[in-house]
This record gives C-alpha cells, structure tokens and sequence, in this order.
C-alpha cells in the first residue's frame, strides 16, 4: 500500500494497480470507453486521460500504473481539456440521432458526451457511413455507432474464447466485422451486448421495442444449469423484454450464456397453456380454476384416495422447478401417503446412477491446475463452468477430456475419444496404478485389470497435479457403468487429493435432490412407475418427448384409460392433452418467485419478475390450493418466501449409494450416446425462437466416423434414430453421438 | 488451396519464429499465396492461410486489410505503385502521373485492357533522394522523366 | 566525409563480407567471442560516443541499452529498425544496400551486451533489394561463423533474421513493429510496460534504427572518444542525411554533426536552377517546418536544430524552392498521416481525417474564413493525447506550416486558389 492524492485527497493504493481502478473503487468519475474491469487493457479510446503531475503529457487512468506519491488530477484544466478533445472526436463520426438509437438512454456515449460534448460540432465535413452487417439472429449491428472501443473484439478473444470479431482494415476505415459469413456463434455472444457501450451492437431480439427507462430491471436467477446465473429481467407492462446480466463474481462474474439472455423469449410463445382445462368424455374443456381443481380433487378421490391405493399414486416434475415447487409438491404427496416422487426423468436405469458429490466451490475452479473432463461438453452444456476452467487452462492449468468425440473445446484441452463402455476400465486402471503407487492393496475387481498408455498417463498427470478437479458429465447419466464410474473416481479423488465436480444433473436437479424429490426406500422412481400398475399421476411441467428417457414406455403408462393424470404444464402440448385428464396453466421462469440451489449448494431467491400470462399461476398457489382442498395439514403459506422458512427445516435424506464396482464391456456393437442440443434441454428454450435458429440451436446431428457409418450401412444423406447423420473422424470408434434438438425418437431408444 | 510452392515458402518463414509462434509468417504467407492467385487475396485464401498457420480467419483478415500490399480487388499483372509522398511531388510527380495515366488510358486505380498493368499512387518508398520514383514488383525506378517512364512501361510484358 | 556507415561506399562490391572485414569489420565482435569485452565496457564506449537513436528520437544509444534486464531469466531479443518509411527518409536502405555487415555486426554487439540470442531486423516490405542485400550478408556471416549457436565455441549464441513489412509506415514506431513481427496488425502497444520489460513475444526487447547499430561497430573500433569527436557537444558522431527536394544533387550524405545547414545544402549541390530557397522540413516530414531565413542560419545538430524550432528526427531534409505552394504540401503531408493513421486510438484516427478534409476542402476551393483556427485547435487537440506518436507528428506540421506561412493558407481560402501557383 502506498498513499496517492487524488483531486487533493489522499487515498491509499497498491503499487501498479491502475488508476482507474483506484479512482472506481473511491467514486471519483473518471470517464472512459475501451476500459472495461474483466478485459484486458486496450488504452485506446482515450477517454479516461487525466492528468498526472510531473507527466508531460495527459496520462490514461486505464493503463497507468499506481507509484508512491503519485498526484492525480482527473478535472483539472489540463485533464478536462484532453477529455473534452476526446469526446469530440468520438462524436464527430458517431451520428447524433439519440432518438431513433436504441441504445438511447443507456449509452455511455451519450452520457459522457452531455456531460462533456460541446453544444455544436464544428464538424461539417460528412460523417462515415459503415454498411450494415448480419451477424446472426442474437446480435443486431448498426456499425455506424461503434466507437472502436474493441471491447465485443476483446470480449470475443478473452472471454469467449473465440476470436470471432475483429477490427479490419485500419485508420478511418477501421471496420468491426466478423470474418465468418455465419457471424457470430459463441454460446456466450450477447455479452458483447452488454459491453458495447454505444448502439452498435444490441439484442436482435429487442430491437426497436423500447426505451431503457421505460422498463422495470427485476433481478432474477437463471435456471438453465447449474450455475444459477445472476441476471436483470427488464420489463415493461407485465412482459419481460430483455434479459441483460448482472454481477456476481462468486457465480458469474459479469457474464451470462446466451440461454440464458435469450430464454426469455418463449414466454410470449403462442404455445403457453393459458387456461385451466378439464377432459370430459374426450374432450377438453377450458374451465375456471375452482373446477379445475375440483375435477382434479374429484379424480384423485376416485382413483386412489377413496381405495386408500397410494402407492398406486405417482409424482413426477421437471428439474427446472423451484426449491419450493419441488418441495411442496413432496410434501403434499408424502401428506398424501405417496412415496412414488422422482424428477429423474431420463435416466436409463435408475439403479446405476452418478452420485458422486461435488466437492468444489465454483470460483475455485480457477484455480486448479489439472483439470479431467469425463462425458462432458462443457462448452455448451455448462457455460459459465466452463468459462471458469478455461480461465485455469489459461494460466497454466492442464485439462483431459475422455469424451466421445473431441468436442469443439475453446482452450487447450488433451482430447482422448473414448467409448463409453472403456471409461469405467480407464478409471479402474488409472486407479490400479495409484493403489499401486500408494502401496495400498488392491480390491478384487482391479486384480484382472492392466495398465496402458493411456492409464498411466492420466495416473501420472493426476501425480503430479497439486490441485486437481475431476469433473463428470451429462454423458454419463446413460452409461452402463454409471455407478462403477462415479464409484472410481470417488476412491481416484481421495488417492489424488482431487476435489470432484459433479455435472450430470443439471437446472435444479441439486434443489430437487435436496428437497427429497426422489422415492424413499418403500417408494417408486421413475422407470418403476411406468412398469407399475399405477391409477393416478401428478405431473409438473412435463413433455414426455423430450423428458423421458423410456419415453414410449412412459407414454403408454400415462394414456392408459384407468389413470387419471393431473399435468401443471406451462406450455401445451399434444401429447400432454392426450393423456392427461386436468391441465392446470403454470407460471413460468420469470413468471415466480423461487429458489434456485446451484452447483455450489448455495441458495439464490428470486421474485417474479412478470406475472404468468392467461390464467397461468406460480406452482406453490396451485400445489397450496390443491393441499387445502385435499384438506392436507400444513400448507398455511402466504407466499412462497413462506415456503422456504419451511425448507429450511427440511431435513436431507442421504441415500445408501451400492459402491460396487462392476467393469463390463462393450455388450453392443454401436454405442450412443443421446443428448439435447444445448437449446432444447427446458421447455422454454424450446420455444425461444431466435436461441432455436442460431448456429447453437440448428445443432442437430448423430455424429460418428467414418467405419462406424460402415457398420451401419449410414452416409451423411442418412439419419439416425431420425437424426442426421454427421461423418467426422473426430469420434470414438463404433460410438454415435447424437445432439438433437428435436424430440427424442419415441420407441426408438431403448 | 496453397500450393506447395507456397507452403515451401512459407515453411521457411516459420523457422524464423520461436515454437508456437507460426502466425509470425502470417504477412509472408499472404504475400506468397497472393503472389500465385493473380496479386489478390480472396475471403477463401485468407482463411486457408489462417488454418495453416492455425490462427483464427479473423486474425489473418486483419492483418491482409490492414497493410497496404496486399490487394482485396482485381489488379493488374504489374502494378506500377508510384509515389507521391512530397519528395517526389516537389518533383513533379503528379505529372508523372498524368502522364503515365495518358499513356496507359487508364486512371489510378484501374486495369489496362490488357490485364497487364494497374496504377496506383502510394505513400512514400523511402527513395526520396531518387524522386520522382515507382515501383514495380520488387524493382524501385528511380529519377523517372516521361521518357524513362514510357521506356519502361513498353517492356512490360 | 562517409567515416562511419558509409566508409566502404566507394569501393566495388563495398557491401560485401570481404570489403567490410578489411576496413576493420568484425573485429569487435571477434574480439567479444574470445571474451575480451564486458558488456559494461562496451556501454561506456558508447556514452562516451555520444550516439544518439538515429530512428528519430535521438535517444542516447548507451543508456538504452543499460535499461535491458540482461541477467534476467529467459529469452531476451534484439531488434532492428529498418522500416524507414517516414516521407523524406530513405538512409536506411542505403545502409542495407552498401554496408549491411555493419548491422549485423552492430546488433550481434548489441545482442552480446544484452544478452539477446535471437534478433531481427525488420525491413519494409517494400525494400527487396534491401532486403536481398541483407540476406546475402547474413549468408556470409553465418558461413563464416560469425553468427549461430555458441559462435566459435565462446557459449555465445546469435541468430539473427529479417522479417518484412507489408506497407504501413506506422511499422516504425517500435511495439507496432513488434506487432508486426508477432504476425498482428502493426498497432502500437501503449507504454509502460516498456520492451525493455515486455517487448517481442512478452520477453525483454531492445529496438534500434538501423542506423544507431551500423554506427556501433566502428564507434567501438575507434573508441567512443573519437566517434564524439567527429559530431559537437550533444550530438556526438556523423550523421546520414537525406536530402531530396528542390537540390540540385538529392543524395544522402554522411558528414558530421553540427555542419551548418548552408554547407549541407552546397554539398547538394544548391537549389536547382538556381532557383530561391523557400522552406526546410530538417528532419522528415514530421518535424516543423522552417522558413528559409531561419534554416539557413541553423547547425545540422540536436541542439542547432531545436534551438530553431524544429526537430533533427531522422535527419530527412526536404528543401522547397519559391515556387511550392504550402497549403498543397501540407495537404499531402496530411494526406500521409490520414492514410497511415492505425485507427486504434480515437484523437490520431479521427483528427488525422479531419485534418485532411479540412485541408481538401480548402484545395477545393471550399475553405471557410474560421478553417485556419479549426486546423490550429484539431491538431493541438491530437498532440499529447494519443498512444504513439504518430498523433504528434501529424500535428506538428499543420500548426508550424501555418504559423509560418499563415498569408498562402489566408489567401487560398479567401481566393479559392493557390498565391504561388495561381
Ligand atoms: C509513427 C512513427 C514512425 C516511426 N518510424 C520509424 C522508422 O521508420 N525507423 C526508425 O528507426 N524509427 C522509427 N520511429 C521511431 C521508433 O519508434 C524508435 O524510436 C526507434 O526505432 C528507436 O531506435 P533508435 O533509438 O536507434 O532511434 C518511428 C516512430 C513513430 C512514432
Ligand atoms: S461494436 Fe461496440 S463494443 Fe465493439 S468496438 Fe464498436 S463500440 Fe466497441
Ligand atoms: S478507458 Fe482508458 S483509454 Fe479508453
């Protein structure tokens, strides 16, 4: 610490930090484009000049360097004077239609140009012009208001990890643009949004719709993933019309993914479920709620609770629900005597499962230096995860990936393709070495087991790691070996000293787990449900082609003619009404307060930002009505803020977990691996149009090499389980990876 | 889409560098695939070069706008590049010029019929004390009157 | 005179190894493989010399090169100007064409004193022959063992290589140039960190004209002592100087610091035709202009120089008869710096361009009676608030041009037309 004056006050400052972060942390303005606290310095606007005594020449607080005894003056003639000669440059080309921008109102050009523009310009002698260009469905461009500042270039270089904007041709002439006719494709592209700081670019989405004063900005919790993102959901008369980010760096420092800028979107969808409808005698009938909700009182009576028959009752809800929907639905089931509750919807066998614990705080994943990447694409499935990764990659960390395929990895990642059904056999080796090393004996199921190149490999670079993290992905849910895989790296983590990240669950499933949300002992999951003889289902927010992984089997149990179905849905959809009995319109994201629990078990509440459109109504009201009219004790909830008191009591149950390890072997001759494309894992992004026709969303692909193909009698004019067929080298041998964004292949998986 | 020839070339240049650091023969990679596709780089080009040397297309784009030598539009097989930086305007260059212009039939900035030559005025060469001068390709022309210039732009072929 | 960079020039063939060794070359760096020099020694001979940067700062040499960190962990680089692209100065590519042995032995001195292993000498895309020249004399010196890794088994290793530009003046300007050996655009870094810290590729960097490092050898030859002595107090040595224009006999010309301008000009064989002197930029198109009266009364030295208002920069002199007309020369002047603006920082990208409209526009015809006042504010607007000093140097002009030839640019606006050429 050194002590510094600045304006005449005298301040205390480390040694090289730069001014501007000094002058930020005291509030004393100091006015400045290019600068921007999560990139790298560019110095190049030359906004931020103040003056520094002893320096010939004005100095930028943005680059210089704090020394002792410094004096700083940031309003002094001589300070004042350089930045007013900035500012009229920067406006001698910027046109000077506030008005028609759409950044008016939240342009920092506009406002440091009225509290420093002269009234007129002298400049008279034409103002440049750049062409328009089309960089994708996200962004809207309007280049003539770019200030070179190359924060969207350096955001793209630094933080997405892709250099995909760039600043061509020189002097005047100096153009942002992409190179690439597809424009701009990063999963983390509306951030530039965010740090443009004029109209250059701005949400395509949005365009033309408003002024920023004219909304409301509500602070909000993504629920895509894990990371619960901090975010502002702007509205303006009861609609949410822009979603920009907000700052946390404990979880996601100042950036958001695309999902979750754009999600929004769906909301508006002409698809929501507006009103509360009855089926009587086949047909649908819209209905005021009290009748909805009787009819739905009326079927339960009928088919389980005047038969006492509960265990023949099942409760199953998307992981996207809040900590409150989720736990209140348990409760009012558990009230009920059901113990048939699960929101693990698309797990093959629910027997052999990932139950691995995450033992790492999200912001300490920076600081690893070895990083294992088991079923994962982090990039697209975990954004902000893996921004944080990459952030260690580039300070020297080194990340393997055993995946599939060698995704698109935007850091330096040592990619091994690898079939699913070797994995568990390269864990059990990895660690027959390291027990080996250890000295430690040996359990039964290693004896067999030999080391390779590739086992000894990983074994060595988790020896020589002093921190590392081994992180397990949404491949994996399927795997055969599932629990021999988590089991594995539970004992390599303890050998290591590795702390453990477990992503396979994703949105709230973490919430979900600790809210009880799955089937105690005497209960059902899932898959026993639909091969049980069941007379009645309480579903929320479910669609069957896309949530189950027994998705015909699913579907048969849900339509047959004894059961009665009562589905809280936020979208409609046809196969929805053809099972169901009551369908009850619910609030979506944005649309309730909540909870959401992230990867780091921390608890972020939101309020509603919106209200639900329609007859639509937040979950907790819904499930709090159906208690009382149930007459259930103990739904005495004003609000859901209530409801949480309540969580808090909760008591988590931890499940016996089998730590068998069971190393098969291949059983089939193509393996597949069946994932959603990043923008069709919720409901709702399933409806965000511009998400759904960006490069992102069009991923729709059963990728697989080229003797794979072979063996299936496939080329690339072919589909696969009514996928397209991708032929790349870059995947495992006899392995298919499917990323689709349409509904899964009913009956086609099995 | 680069010849052998070419990634010879720029082979060569790499060796120069320190490991890890090929896109440091980015300028002369360009130069070398222009210098094969009739003395213009084409979107395609730029991003083949960018892959060769495993570097974003952007970051090749960049740098084939920003220097002068590089030619995005259609040129001539020779392109007279002459000066008229002030040593060589105290020098009559903008005469020069107009003559060259006259002779050719064409402005600065066009192609003769032919294809064979395009004219166009450039910054100073560093040649100042053998003003007025051009150059055409890697040879410099130095002290030009309008009879040096017409003896010379006659032998090209 | 041609004691130093040109001393060979006469002879046939002057640029080759055989040529260069006779007269002496090769033997400092000789000397400094079989140990008999500390790199202290060899930065005292040169502070003693008094050599300044030939690029255009004039930045004394020795103390450059004292800044290198040269004990510190790691790569270190030595790197060589040759981008000479500044309107006016074309000296360097002399050095390279008749003398580029003395570069190489220059900067294999400077690379021992700085412990830099790997140099490069940036030459300008456009200079080939140069270019070849140089490669020529790199051939030869590696051939002889002159250069490599541990030279002469000393444990001494030096590899040097040439890196082309492609066209864009603001090359010169030393982190552009790094850029641009790092394959980016040439745009420069702003400072601090310095390259004697974070230079090429992050690693510590020393940058001098190739003139500053053609001169070393023989200043470490005679001693700096005898190099300060052929120049004058501040300015120590001989000095290339380029002189195009209205001469009678545009040449570079090696002599000593401190020659006064009118002997400069004599040696240029005086102005053309007989014609009258009118205007001097000395020392390229960057530094202020001057008006005959005052050049003619001026010393070819750092001090003489800016004692009259100016600047020695590179040692460019563009002599201007009667008949130019000061709001066309100006306005090409300004032209250069529009174009060659890298478009990074806000004040050169945009007052470079409006600088030049302005300018057009009178040329046009167009100029409004408050354009003189508008070109004085622009360019005081840019000076000292931008990263390089490319900014500067296209203000510079402007305001010398119309402080000392304000009545032509008065007049073109007032009549539309040029007071020299009508
Ligand atoms: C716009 C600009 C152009 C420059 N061009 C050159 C050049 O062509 N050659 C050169 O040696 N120095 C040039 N310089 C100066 C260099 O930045 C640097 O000061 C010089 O190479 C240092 O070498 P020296 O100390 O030996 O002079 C230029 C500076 C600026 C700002
Ligand atoms: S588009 Fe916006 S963020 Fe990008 S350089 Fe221009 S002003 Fe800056
Ligand atoms: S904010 Fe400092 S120069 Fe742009």
């Amino acid at each position: 610490m050194v002590e510094i004056e600045i304006d005449g006050q005298l301040v205390n400052a480390e040694p090289g930090e730069m001014v501007i972060a000094v002058t930020d942390r005291e509030s004393i303005s100091v006015p400045r484009f290019c600068y921007h606290k999560k990139l790298s310095i560019s110095a190049s606007c030359r906004m931020c000049l103040v003056d520094v005594e002893g320096a010939p020449k004005p100095q930028p607080a943005c680059s210089t360097p704090i020394a002792e005894g410094m004096k700083i003056h940031t309003q002094n003639e001589k300070a004042v004077a350089s930045q007013k000669a900035v500012m009229e440059f920067l406006l001698i080309n910027h046109p000077l239609d506030c008005p028609i921008c759409d950044q008016g109102g939240e342009c920092e050009l506009q406002d440091v140009a009225v509290e420093y523009g002269s009234d007129v310009s002298r400049f008279s002698e034409g103002k440049r012009i750049v062409a328009p260009s089309d960089i994708g469905p996200l962004i809207q461009t309007d280049m003539t208001r770019c200030i070179h500042c190359t924060r969207c270039v350096r955001f793209g270089n630094e933080i997405a990890g892709i250099m995909e904007m760039g600043a061509t041709g020189r002097g005047e002439e100096l153009k942002i643009e992409p190179f690439l006719a597809e424009g701009i494709t990063s999963e983390l592209s509306g951030n530039m949004i965010d740090v443009c700081p004029v109209g250059a670019l701005t949400s395509k989405p949005f365009r033309y719709e408003l002024r920023s004063w004219q909304m409301s900005s509500i602070e909000s919790i993504a629920r895509h993933d894990l990371v619960g993102s901090n975010l502002y959901a702007q509205t303006y008369k009861g609609n949410v019309k822009r979603v920009v980010s907000g700052d946390n760096d404990a979880v996601n420092e100042t950036w958001i993914s695309d999902r979750d800028r754009f999600s929004y979107e769906g909301l508006s969808h002409e698809n929501r479920l507006l009103s509360p409808q009855i089926k009587v005698e086949g047909q649908w009938k819209e209905v005021e709620w009290d009748v909805a909700l009787d009819f739905a009182v009326k079927g339960l009576n009928r088919n389980i609770l005047n038969s006492r028959n509960m265990a023949k009752l099942g409760g199953l809800a998307s992981n996207t629900a809040t900590l409150e929907e989720l736990y209140l639905m348990q409760k009012l089931l558990r009230e009920m005597g059901c113990e048939n509750i699960d929101h693990r919807l698309n797990v093959k066998n629910l027997n052999n499962t990932i139950h691995l614990k995450s033992t790492m705080a999200l912001a300490d994943l920076e600081a690893v230096d070895y990083g294992l990447i088991i079923g994962a694409n982090l990039r697209l499935e975990q954004p902000m995860i893996n921004h944080r990764l990459r952030k260690a990659q580039l300070s020297g960390a080194n990340i393997t990936a055993l995946n599939v395929k060698d995704f698109d990895y935007n850091y330096k990642v040592k990619s091994n393709a690898i079939a699913p059904s070797e994995i568990a056999n390269t864990l059990a080796g990895v660690l027959k070495i390291l027990l080996d090393k250890a000295q430690q004996e040996l359990p039964e199921y290693l004896l067999a087991v030999s080391p390779n190149k590739q086992t000894v490999e990983l074994a060595n670079e988790l020896l020589e790691a002093d921190n590392s993290v081994l992180i397990l992905g949404e491949h994996l849910i399927n795997n055969a070996q599932a629990s021999s895989i988590s089991n594995l790296t539970a004992e390599i983590a303890k050998l290591t000293n590795s702390t453990t990240l477990n992503l396979t669950a994703t949105a709230n499933s973490i919430g979900a787990q600790q809210m009880g949300f799955v089937p105690n002992s005497t209960g059902m999951n899932t898959n026993e449900m639909f091969e049980a003889d069941m007379c009645a289902f309480l579903l929320l927010d479910i669609y069957p082609e896309y949530d189950f992984h027994h998705s015909a089997t699913a579907l048969s149990a849900l339509s047959k003619n004894d059961v009665f179905v009562i589905s809280l849905n936020s979208f409609s959809n046809e196969l929805v009404s053809q099972y169901s009995d009551v369908m009850l319109p619910m609030a979506a994201m944005f649309e309730t307060s909540g909870t959401h629990m992230n990867i780091d078990g921390k608890m972020q509440s939101f309020s509603a930002a919106v209200s639900a459109p329609g007859e639509a109504k937040p979950v907790w009201k819904i499930l709090k009505v159906l208690a009382d009219l149930l007459e259930l004790p103990g739904f005495h909830y004003e609000n859901s803020a209530k409801v949480m008191e309540g969580i808090s009591h909760q008591s988590v149950q931890s499940h016996e977990h089998d730590t068998s390890v069971n190393l098969g072997d291949r059983t089939t001759l193509v393996e597949t691996i069946w994932m959603h494309s990043p923008y069709q894992s919720d409901v709702l992004l399933r409806h965000a149009d511009s998400l759904s026709v960006s490069k992102i969303g069009q991923i729709n692909t059963a990728s697989m090499n080229a003797s794979t193909a072979k063996i299936l009698s496939l080329s690339d004019k072919d589909s696969y389980l009514g996928v397209p067929v991708e032929i790349i080298e870059t995947m495992a041998d006899q392995c298919v990876f499917v990323s689709s964004n349409q509904a899964t292949n009913i009956g086609g998986l099995k | 889409m680069i010849s052998n020839n070419a990634k010879k070339q720029i082979d060569s240049w790499i060796t120069k560098y320190p490991q890890g650091k090929q896109s440091s023969a980015v300028m002369e990679a360009l130069k070398a695939v222009q210098a094969e596709n009739n003395n213009q780089l084409s979107h395609d080009l730029i991003q083949a070069v960018a892959d060769y040397l495993d570097m974003p297309g952007i970051a090749a784009a960049e740098v084939a706008t920003f220097y002068e030598n590089y030619n995005h539009q259609p040129v001539g097989k020779h392109i007279i590049r002459f000066c008229h930086n002030i040593s060589c305007m105290l020098n009559g260059a903008d005469d020069l010029i107009l003559h060259l212009e006259a002779k050719l039939g064409v402005k600065t900035g066009q192609i003769t019929k032919d294809g064979l030559i395009s004219v166009k005025k450039v910054e100073c060469l560093g040649a100042c004390v053998g003003a007025p001068m051009f150059q055409i390709g890697d040879q410099y022309y130095e002290n030009l009157t309008t009879d040096k210039i017409d003896e010379i732009v006659d032998g090209l072929k | 005179m041609n004691e130093v960079c040109f001393k060979n020039i006469d002879k046939d063939q002057c640029w080759s190894l055989e040529n260069y060794e006779a007269s002496g070359g090769y033997s400092v760096w000789r000397k400094i493989l079989k140990g008999e020099y500390t790199p202290e020694q060899i930065i005292n001979e040169l502070k003693t010399s008094g050599l300044r940067g030939r690029g255009g700062a004039g930045f004394p040499t020795g103390l450059k090169w004292s800044f290198m960190p040269r004990n510190a962990q790691g790569q270190k680089y030595i790197v060589c100007n040759s981008d000479e692209g500044e309107p006016g100065t074309c000296k360097d590519r002399d050095i390279l064409r008749f003398n580029p042995h003395a570069v190489i032995e220059g900067m294999a001195i400077g690379s021992f004193v700085m412990n830099a292993t790997v140099g490069y000498n940036y030459i300008r895309g456009e200079f080939m022959e140069p270019f070849n020249r140089f490669e020529g004399a790199l051939k030869e010196a590696y051939d002889a063992g002159l250069l490599g890794k541990n030279i002469n088994k000393s444990k001494i290793d030096f590899d040097l290589y040439s890196h082309l530009g492609a066209g864009a003046y603001i090359c010169g300007e030393e982190t552009a140039l790094l850029e641009s050996i790092e394959g980016k655009k040439g745009q420069p870094r702003f400072k601090p960190p310095f390259p004697a810290n974070v230079g090429l590729f992050g690693k510590p960097t020393t940058i001098n004209n190739t003139e500053s490092f053609a001169s070393v050898p023989d200043i470490m030859l005679n001693g700096g002592q005898w190099f300060a002595d052929l120049g004058v107090a501040n300015s120590g040595g001989t000095k290339l100087f380029s002189v195009s224009g209205h001469v009678a006999k545009p040449a570079n010309f090696e002599v000593s610091m401190g020659m006064p301008f009118k002997e400069l000009l004599e040696l240029a064989g005086g102005m053309r035709d007989g014609a009258k002197l009118k205007a001097v930029i000395p020392g390229g198109s960057s530094t202020p202009v001057l008006t005959a009266e005052v050049a003619m009364g001026m010393t070819m030295d750092y001090d003489g120089i800016d004692k009259v208002g100016s600047m020695l920069g590179a040692g460019s002199v563009i002599v201007m008869d009667e008949s130019t007309c000061m709001v066309e020369a100006l306005t090409r002047l300004a032209h250069f710096y529009y174009d060659e603006s890298c478009g990074q920082c806000t004040p050169c990208r945009e007052g470079t361009g409006w600088l030049y409209r302005v300018l057009k526009r009178i040329m046009d015809g167009k100029g409004k009676a408050d354009d003189i006042n508008l070109l004085l504010g622009v360019q005081e607007k840019i000076q000292g608030n931008t990263i390089c000093a490319l900014g500067d140097a296209a203000a510079m002009p402007v305001e010398s041009f119309i402080r000392c030839f304000r009545e032509e640019f008065e007049y073109y606006i007032e009549h539309g037309k040029s007071m020299v050429k009508g």
